[in-house]
């Protein structure tokens, strides 16, 4: 109630009406309880009784930049490891519980964080904080699980990247490209070369140094009450000590000074693509909102610039696809440096030079003239939306609660993005637009069908 | 006009499923999943307009402030004339691309100050025309639904643009050996019935003029073959008053479609092999006709599937992925069409377990063939199934296309709030007379997309034909 009150005030002192939204009418604000235990934990609960049902999200701080040199993948690979059985929960009681509980569950890495997610009916909550905990606690570190997972992490690998056209070159290639730290530029997924000589003392080293409750966040969103929540936490949690999590090296960089093309062959691929990266502004940092917009105002829907000039205006794109921190996260869920990346597919009369041109001219508009307050109100007003609706279904939103906990701090930030959507400027757009989208910042890649290779009997 | 509200009081529904007490894998410990609550049915108020609309309107409380929209009308893939198929994809993607009064821009900028997305998709017995957006816009946002459906012009220079990238976004899934897996498993499942030829070619887009996209328009767009869903924050008489501002003076012109007939439901065993050279995975697809929408089995056939391929904790995940390591996932389902279904298992394996691969399927599948399933097991599938309902049912949006979809397939609104109560009710013979019926390798076609190096491997299982027709 009273966060509804402020926002009243603020709209009022600020003489922000002739860009008044209709999100202004439809704000929705969660609620958020959280609590931290005394071996570091923290709970975070958001109640709604509107379906039986809960979403569970334990987050561990710790991502692909973290992962040993010479073991690149390795951090995914252990998110696998995660789903592998325990000395008290065998391999397969994880997903015979959860799924007999009425739930399913999944888990991903990123750069900044691992996430393990559930969604069940109400009933299945003790189950899954018990599983949650167990597995925080200790696994069964078995050579026969880590050469499984190898096997089906390689697997995802082929069926995602090496069978694929296209493969994920707008993400590890674009990577490799812009950053200069091993941390933020190998590449996540990893060689076959590192993954097969991941160790289970590497295993056990990881599940110690970075999977103890200290560096680690639950949230659940759904039919339960805080309090309730809390005592169950202290329950199936709280007998866990805390554990010595490494110091993590400083993994930020500036922007780049010089760009940098680069022309791949596909041999799967038939029609051409490219792909574009700059380097972004700090999470949280003064630039960091209005950049934010900035690529919701370029790439975010079929009224964006960028789809509007480039796939109808100049016809030269199939699609358009992008965003701050895409493709695997969001503008709001992530801490070391990252990209605003667009991928598209481009028609064989068109050149990348010719698709960089037209995006160029784009972004020079915005940094010179700036956005009419019309444009930019309806831009805001659809972000919010946006934004709503990926904390609609439970699981997504306890994940947001706690990644927002672990990211920025207070998994109350979820509520203060609409605020600070609502805050950017044109002034901000055109300061940022010419700031970060330019050319000596960027990083492109030309990825063209190769001829067909010719037939080999090799085994 | 009458209202009527369904709100059946379905306490009854989970009373089967609680945990088994002799369930073998619960760690010493564990606490016991806790007492069910009741499970929510969705309220749906119903009216016909007077010019034949359908309309079903979901209110809610709290949560997102959004309003769903979905417009369904019957007439999709399968009703595209013989030389132009695929023709459906086009019709629906230029829906939002013009009306008299609108252009393609404009119709982006109004949805965007919406806080909405829109956008339309042709399934194999119908379109539908989703939008979602921002409560505050409803009124609005109506209007634009309205105009689109309506009087969607199909303006010349949209429908070269959109031909053009058609032409090239086939070649580029063309390239997907999930694409052309899918196609050969539907030419080899369907034969020639129209749910076979639901992807355009060359021919087809090059084919397809303005005349026939306004033909087709009318056709399937009329008041007297259409349903609307509106779900969001409001109440039934709001709804009903939003639907009939926006469609009550829509009127239908000439003739509607005649009905999809019904494919055959046996089709000769029929196994292919599709090159594409340099694949380090093969894409297998194992499949065979099953049963329309409404059929007697399906209920059952949920059952059994989620025994067998339904999710992680599902047989081919536990065995293809878990116990050998062959795959990043295997799954498999059935597909209800309104005329007649397919089932499917796939998966992607790397090139040397093609053929193992293929042997551990046919051998779980026969498996549920000859032996019934076990109490646990069973309890399992349908406590697994009935969370599946209740997660759906926290999204607005998911029912609202759920009740839309299951119109086309012609389900009562009355199926989503019965649907789990009815799987409750599934015996370990009905699931074991499932597998008999749909299972049985000896009745289903294999599709394998990869290397000819694998060929060799597939060997074991018979001759294969490296056309599906």
């Amino acid at each position: 109630m009273k966060r509804r009150f402020d926002a009243w005030i603020l709209a009022l002192a600020l003489p922000l009406s002739a860009a008044a939204t209709a999100a202004d009418k439809d704000r929705w604000e969660l609620p958020v309880a959280s609590r931290t235990l005394d071996n570091g934990l923290t709970v975070v609960v958001s109640e709604d009784h509107s379906s039986p049902t809960i979403g569970v999200s334990v987050v561990y701080h710790v991502g692909m930049r973290l992962e040993p040199k010479g073991r690149t993948g390795f951090a995914h690979l252990f998110e696998h490891l995660m789903f592998q059985g325990t000395p008290e929960a065998p391999k397969g009681v994880f997903d015979r519980v959860i799924s007999g509980g009425g739930g399913f569950n999944n888990g991903s890495t990123r750069g900044d964080y691992t996430n393990y997610i559930e969604t069940a009916p109400v009933s299945a909550l003790e189950p899954i904080l018990w599983l949650e905990a167990d597995r925080m606690k200790t696994l069964d570190f078995s050579a026969g699980n880590l050469k499984n997972q190898q096997e089906v992490v390689k697997e995802e690998i082929r069926v995602n990247v090496k069978n694929k056209p296209y493969g994920v070159f707008f993400w590890d290639g674009l990577n490799a490209l812009a950053f200069s730290k091993w941390e933020n530029s190998h590449d996540g997924y990893g060689s076959f070369t590192d993954l097969d000589s991941a160790k289970l003392d590497d295993v056990r080293a990881f599940h110690r140094d970075f999977y103890g409750p200290n560096n680690a966040v639950i949230a659940i969103a759904g039919d339960v009450k805080a309090a309730d929540v809390f005592a169950l936490a202290e329950k199936y949690f709280g007998g866990i000590a805390r554990r010595p999590v490494p110091k993590g090296t400083d993994v930020g960089e500036p922007l780049n000074t010089k760009e940098k093309r680069e022309k791949q062959t596909d041999a799967l691929a038939q029609v051409p693509a490219f792909a574009a990266g700059w380097k972004m502004p700090a999470r949280g940092s003064a630039d960091h909102a209005p950049m934010a917009v900035l690529a919701q105002l370029l790439v975010g829907d079929t009224a964006a610039r960028l789809y509007q000039g480039l796939v109808k205006g100049r016809e030269q794109l199939l699609n358009i696809e992008g965003g701050l921190n895409w493709p695997l996260g969001d503008a709001w869920d992530f801490d070391g440096p990252t990209q605003f990346v667009l991928f598209g597919l481009y028609k064989p009369d068109v050149s990348m030079d010719a698709v960089l041109d037209a995006v160029d001219e784009e972004i020079a508009r915005v940094a010179k003239d700036g956005v009419d307050a019309t444009t930019l109100a309806r831009v805001k007003t659809k972000m919010v939306a946006d934004y709503y609706n990926g904390l609609d279904a439970f699981i997504l939103r306890a994940d947001a609660l706690a990644k927002a906990r672990m990211l920025w701090g207070d998994a109350n930030a979820v509520n203060r993005v609409p605020g600070w959507i609502e805050a950017v400027g044109a002034d901000d757009l055109k300061r940022v637009a010419a700031r970060y989208l330019v050319p000596t910042n960027r990083v492109a890649i030309d990825r063209v069908p190769a001829p067909a290779a010719p037939a080999t009997d090799k085994k | 006009m009458k209202t009527t509200m369904i709100s059946l009081a379905l306490a009854l529904a989970l009373a089967a499923a609680s945990a088994s007490a002799a369930d073998p894998f619960v760690p010493k410990g564990m606490p016991a999943y806790g007492p069910d609550k009741p499970l929510p049915v969705p309220e749906i108020a119903r009216k016909t307009l007077e010019n034949g609309l359908v309309v079903w309107v979901m209110p809610r409380r709290g949560g997102n402030p959004k309003v769903d929209f979905v417009l369904a009308v019957r007439g999709g893939k399968a009703a595209d004339p013989v030389d132009r198929p695929g023709m459906s994809s086009l019709l629906a993607d230029l829906l939002v691309e013009g009306t008299p009064t609108r252009s393609s821009a404009r119709i982006a900028e109004e949805l965007q100050a919406l806080g909405a997305s829109l956008a339309a998709n042709a399934g194999n017995d119908g379109i539908s025309l989703s939008a979602s957006g921002l409560a505050s816009g409803a009124t609005a946002l109506a209007r634009l639904v309205a105009d689109v459906a309506r009087n969607a012009s199909f303006p010349q220079d949209e429908l070269a643009l959109a031909k053009g990238n058609a032409l090239q976004a086939l070649k580029a899934a063309e390239a997907e050996p999930d694409y052309q897996a899918g196609r050969a498993l539907d030419e080899v499942v369907y034969g020639d019935h129209p749910y076979a030829r639901t992807r355009p070619t060359e021919a087809s887009i090059n084919g397809t003029d303005r005349a026939a996209l306004v033909a087709a328009h009318a056709a399937r767009f009329r008041p007297d073959h259409a349903l609307l869903v509106v779900a969001g924050p409001l109440t039934a008489e709001q709804g009903f008053t939003l639907a009939g501002e926006a469609f009550g003076t829509w009127k239908g012109t000439g003739k509607a479609l005649a009905d999809t007939p019904a494919p055959p439901s046996v089709r000769p065993l029929r196994h292919v092999f599709i090159e594409r050279a340099g694949s380090v995975q093969s894409a297998v697809r194992i499949g065979r006709p099953a049963f329309a929408a409404g059929s007697d089995d399906e209920i059952a056939a949920t059952i059994a599937n989620a025994v067998l391929g339904g999710d992680f904790s599902s047989r081919l995940s536990r065995v293809l992925r878990e116990e050998k390591g062959y795959t990043y996932g295997a799954y498999s389902g059935f597909g209800a069409n309104r005329a007649g279904g397919v089932f499917a298992a796939e998966a992607d394996v790397r090139n040397e377990v093609t053929g193992d691969a293929v042997a551990e399927f046919r051998k779980q599948m026969q498996s549920l063939v000859d032996m019934p399933v076990e109490a646990e097991e069973l309890t399992r599938a349908k406590r697994s199934t009935a969370g599946i309902y209740l997660f759906r049912n926290q999204l607005q949006g998911a029912v609202a296309g759920s009740l839309a979809n299951g119109w086309l397939l012609g389900r009562p609104p009355e199926y989503l709030g019965e649907f789990v109560g009815r799987t409750n009710k599934v015996s370990a013979a009905q699931v074991q007379a499932i597998a008999r019926k749909y299972f049985d390798p000896a009745g289903l076609s294999i599709v394998v997309v990869g290397d000819k190096a694998v060929a060799d491997q597939l060997a074991p299982f018979g001759s294969f034909s490296t056309k599906a027709k």
